[in-house]
């Protein structure tokens, strides 16, 4: 007999004279068909046992009895995902036909062995001038898309998606956890428009759902993710918009469960509930699984506890500034902050690497610049610090890219950018052969091959 | 009703309080008194019947619907004990067989609802309070669920979430009772947003237009023109087929009853509503008015309605939950607002949507800064939830750039997917000169005039002619054409390149 003798938002106790029969993570129920609560087991202490519950718990009432439903949430493994829409708990939200026949599987599956996992660093590209020159890619890179609110992480991963997934044509599954229904609702619609739903599934917990479902999207995703890459030994694209929502989310149902926050009142156990889930994302020999996180930087802080806490397992990352934005040059990515363990001789090759410190020499000087000018103007300046100035503006400026995600909003129709193309322009802007452009030309284009038929 | 207080003692309180009370009035007693509903505690004669009545009044006219069960036994109004005030949070005794959210009344002094079942107490957070509580005070369950009374009659009215007419302090007689908070609309049932919904302001329907189930963010410190921008808004909604809501949250009488005289003024009555929580209600109320404002927004949407709403501001409704979270010993997080103060906000917004039967929702919600700071916890949060936001800034406001709309920080995350292919065209061009100018303003401010490139001289001149033709007064909207023929000249200039 379980009963239910103390609830709240999202917190429920119950009374088992049996606690050997329950289990943490199982769910239970009540066995009643009006209305169908169901919470997930999540600590016991002798006879009472917390649970959180799955849904609203308006109108729950005290000693009403739960039963056991199911042994944890789990989430359809098979073919059958493909094209589908699930929410975090599994159960398909896209109003097709229900699978005939199921084969559920735990969303919490065991961590890969040290054995098991695979590192290869080829490096993958994206298209996009600014990530493949400053922070490049490989196969299986975790990498992180961190920014402030509104300042362009979504379009980003949309463009990523675009770039990535339909050139390459892979798997990839989208997870996401605590953002907009209504980018969820787009991403979709664009997915069926340009028939790319069948390679693809996608899990979301947005950020109108409570806590518990919040929470539970990862897991649901990596779940499939997994599927793909150790039985269909496929390389694997996963998405997740939004990371620190995880945290966030498992923040609310730890306040809840009054355990005891750390800074800025997040949970005791934000490390290791980060790393349970980062750690199931890797590549193994046959398949692999790289993954694009973005992740909210909370009030403009990017020493955020929670953001510090992702970003440790990341491969790179890529940082989006409010400053830049602000400017009008999208995307708003600041290279100082945005790194990739790519960047190195060996990987990326001698001639890429010289340019990347070429540029970042260049940038540093700018600012220092920027400085001296507001107080002193242009003209002050030597003759090689005027050249810096300019051909850094000009290559700040050729670093903005129209994106095809994007071309409602700019009117520019996106642009794909071949690394060789990359490097020869920045080599040409750096050396000055572009002297004679003026800046503004350099800006929303994608190569200098762009200019041609305004400059002849 | 002492009597009944000696004996509550006893465990079986609620059955036999109730019982004692059907011993001591017949149901035709009951019946007869048609007066009860208005009947004030202290006009009436302290003899026990009346006393009785008085207590139970909340409870009479269901008497006759429910007295079959309580005849055979089956007690349906449990009765508690107030045992703890702190604020406005109290902790009651008894009411074993209360549901959570139910609606609780508490000795006719005051309304609240249950907020947690704890195991062998229950916290009652109060909504309206008339009297001061005391310990001791009984508690009675109405077995409903904590809902929102609405009536389509107070369209041009202030109203609040009880169904109560504010302007002459009126209950409406039919009323239509919702839950506060629904879930959120599925996934599948949403549409593109692509009908731009028309502020008449030039600045945003050319440059970060805003589409009809959108949410823009309206962004700035005190006395930026915040609330302006949306009563402007809401004015130039006259004859678009469009309801407005406005939300005042803890704003004091006097603004909510300003913004009212405003709006008859400029004839928007017709089409709005004002529903309120005033500075000095309870913080459960201006917590919850938001949510209950977004169900009515609903109700007219499922009807196929497009409905604007405008939340002023949700600042102080973040503040009145944190009030609301610490008192109820919930953990602070980040600058002491809770952990959940995102998912508050969260939901809320989400109710916002384009509907697949054609009608929408869009919010307009207000969030005051300070010192013109919008990397505040608070106000990142609400910007990473909306479609955009319209950031207002103190500065340009003091120079004169009105509507002070920061053109840097404000953004539009629909854009042209909401415009015309014409306006799109122009706005596109118009914001790329804009932001251009704006940021080689800072650089070349210093400059030598005369050593400047044509081209740059050029981008300095338009950049400064844009702002002018930005300027609109508060009050004075543009049509879509009006802003056409005031930015052709980009268009103009650019052919004669």
């Amino acid at each position: 007999m379980n009963k239910i003798i103390s609830v709240s938002d999202i917190n429920v106790k119950i009374y088992t004279d049996k606690p050997s029969d329950i289990k943490v993570g199982e769910i239970l129920g009540t066995n009643n068909n009006d209305n169908n609560y169901l919470f997930e087991v999540n600590e016991i202490a002798n006879n009472i046992v917390t649970a959180i519950p799955l849904s609203s718990v308006i109108g729950l009432k005290r000693g009403v009895e739960l039963v056991k439903v199911s042994d944890g949430l789990k989430i359809e493994y098979s073919d059958k995902i493909l094209g589908r829409v699930f929410n975090s708990y599994g159960e398909l939200i896209d109003r097709k036909l229900a699978f005939e026949e199921t084969h559920p599987k735990n969303i919490y599956e065991k961590n890969l062995s040290l054995n098991e996992v695979a590192i290869d660093n080829k490096v993958m590209p994206t298209g996009i001038k600014v990530i493949d020159f400053f922070s490049p890619i490989a196969k299986g890179f975790k990498m992180g898309l961190l920014g402030g609110a509104g300042v362009g992480k979504t379009v980003l991963i949309k463009e990523l998606i675009n770039n990535i997934y339909k050139s390459k044509k892979s798997n990839a599954i989208f997870t996401g956890v605590g953002e907009r229904l209504r980018e969820g609702k787009e991403l979709y619609d664009e997915m069926l428009e340009s028939d790319l739903l069948d390679k693809m599934s996608i899990v979301f917990g947005q950020m109108g759902d409570n806590p518990v479902s919040r929470s539970k999207a990862v897991y649901s995703g990596l779940t499939l993710a997994e599927y793909l890459r150790d039985e269909k030994n496929q390389d694997v694209l996963l998405f997740v918009d939004n990371m620190f929502r995880f945290v966030q989310a498992k923040t609310e149902i730890s306040t809840e469960l009054k355990r005891f926050p750390v800074e800025n009142g997040y949970p005791t156990t934000m490390a290791s509930d980060v790393s349970e889930v980062e750690e199931r994302i890797n590549s193994v020999e046959k398949g692999s699984i790289t993954s694009f996180q973005a992740i909210y930087v909370p009030a403009d802080d990017l020493n955020d506890e929670a953001v510090q806490t992702i970003t440790s397992h990341m491969d790179g990352q890529i940082v989006l500034d409010r400053h830049i934005a602000e400017k009008g040059l999208y995307p708003a990515i600041n290279v100082f902050k945005s790194t990739s363990k790519l960047v190195n001789i060996e990987d990326v090759g001698k001639r890429h690497y010289e340019l990347v410190e070429n540029a970042l020499k260049y940038f540093t000087r700018y600012e220092e610049l920027e400085e001296i000018i507001a107080v002193l103007g242009i003209d002050e300046l030597s003759k090689e610090d005027k050249d810096i100035f300019y051909r850094s503006r000009k290559l700040r400026n050729y670093f903005t890219q129209p994106m095809f995600v994007a071309e409602n909003y700019t009117n520019i129709k996106g642009k794909f950018v071949n690394l060789e193309d990359l490097l020869d322009d920045v080599e040409k802007i750096l050396n000055g052969q572009c002297d004679n452009i003026e800046e503004d030309k350099f800006l929303y284009i994608g190569t200098l091959e762009d200019l041609k038929p305004k400059g002849e | 009703m002492k009597d009944n207080n000696e004996n509550e003692k006893t465990k079986k309180l609620q059955s036999n309080n109730l019982k004692n009370i059907i011993n001591n009035i017949s149901i035709s007693d009951i019946m007869n008194s048609n007066s009860v509903n208005v009947v004030k505690s202290e006009d009436l004669p302290k003899t026990k019947v009346n006393t009785i009545k008085n207590e139970t009044k909340y409870v009479l006219d269901k008497i006759e619907l429910k007295k079959d069960s309580i005849i055979t036994g089956n007690n349906i109004y449990g009765v508690g004990k107030v045992t703890k005030i702190k604020e406005f949070i109290l902790e009651v005794s008894g009411l074993e067989n209360v549901s959570f959210y139910e609606k609780v009344n508490i000795a006719n002094k005051a309304i609240g609802y249950v907020t947690k079942l704890e195991a062998n107490y229950t916290v009652v957070a109060l909504l309206t309070k008339t009297n001061d509580i005391v310990v001791g005070d009984s508690v009675y369950q109405t077995n409903e669920e904590l809902l929102g009374e609405y009536s389509p009659e107070s369209v041009g009215r202030i109203i609040d979430m009880f169904g109560r007419d504010k302007l002459d302090d009126k209950k409406y007689k039919d009323t239509i009772k919702f839950r506060i908070e629904k879930e959120p609309f599925h996934i599948m049932d949403r549409r593109d947003v692509n009908r731009p919904l028309e502020t008449g302001i030039a600045g945003i329907d050319l440059i970060y237009p805003i589409g009809k189930g959108q949410r823009q963010l309206i962004i700035g410190s005190k006395k930026t023109g915040k609330t302006q921008l949306c009563l402007d808004t809401i004015v130039n909604q006259a004859n678009k087929d469009m309801l407005c809501i406005y939300v005042a949250i803890g704003k004091t009488k006097k603004e909510v009853k300003e913004i009212y005289y405003e709006l008859v003024k400029k004839g928007a009555a017709s089409y709005t509503l004002i529903i309120s929580a005033f500075y000095e209600d309870l913080p459960t109320v201006l917590y919850l008015t938001p949510y209950f404002a977004l169900s009515v927004a609903s109700f007219y949407m499922m009807q196929g309605k497009d409905v604007l709403v405008v939340l002023d501001d949700l600042k102080r409704h973040a503040d009145a939950y944190r009030q609301i979270s610490l008192i109820s010993n919930k953990a602070p997080g980040r600058d002491a607002y809770p952990a959940d103060i995102f998912y508050a906000h969260a939901r809320l917004l989400e109710r916002a949507c384009q509907y697949k039967n054609g009608a929408s929702i869009s919010i307009l919600p207000v969030v005051e800064t300070v010192g013109d700071d919008i990397t505040d916890y608070i106000s990142t949060n609400i910007i990473s939830i909306t479609d955009g936001q319209i950031v207002l800034s103190s500065k340009n406001f003091k120079k004169g750039e009105k509507p002070a709309i920061n053109y840097g920080l404000s953004v539009s995350r629909l854009g042209g997917a909401v415009q015309t292919q014409e306006m799109k065209a122009l706005g596109s061009k118009v914001r790329r000169k804009l932001l251009n100018y704006l940021e080689t303003r800072d650089v070349y401010e210093l400059a030598n005039v005369d050593e400047m490139s044509s081209d740059l001289r050029k981008k300095l001149a338009e950049g400064k002619i844009i702002i002018e033709n930005l300027k609109q007064y508060k009050y004075s909207p543009l049509s879509i054409d009006q802003i056409k023929s005031r930015f052709q000249f980009i268009d103009d200039e650019e052919s004669n390149d």
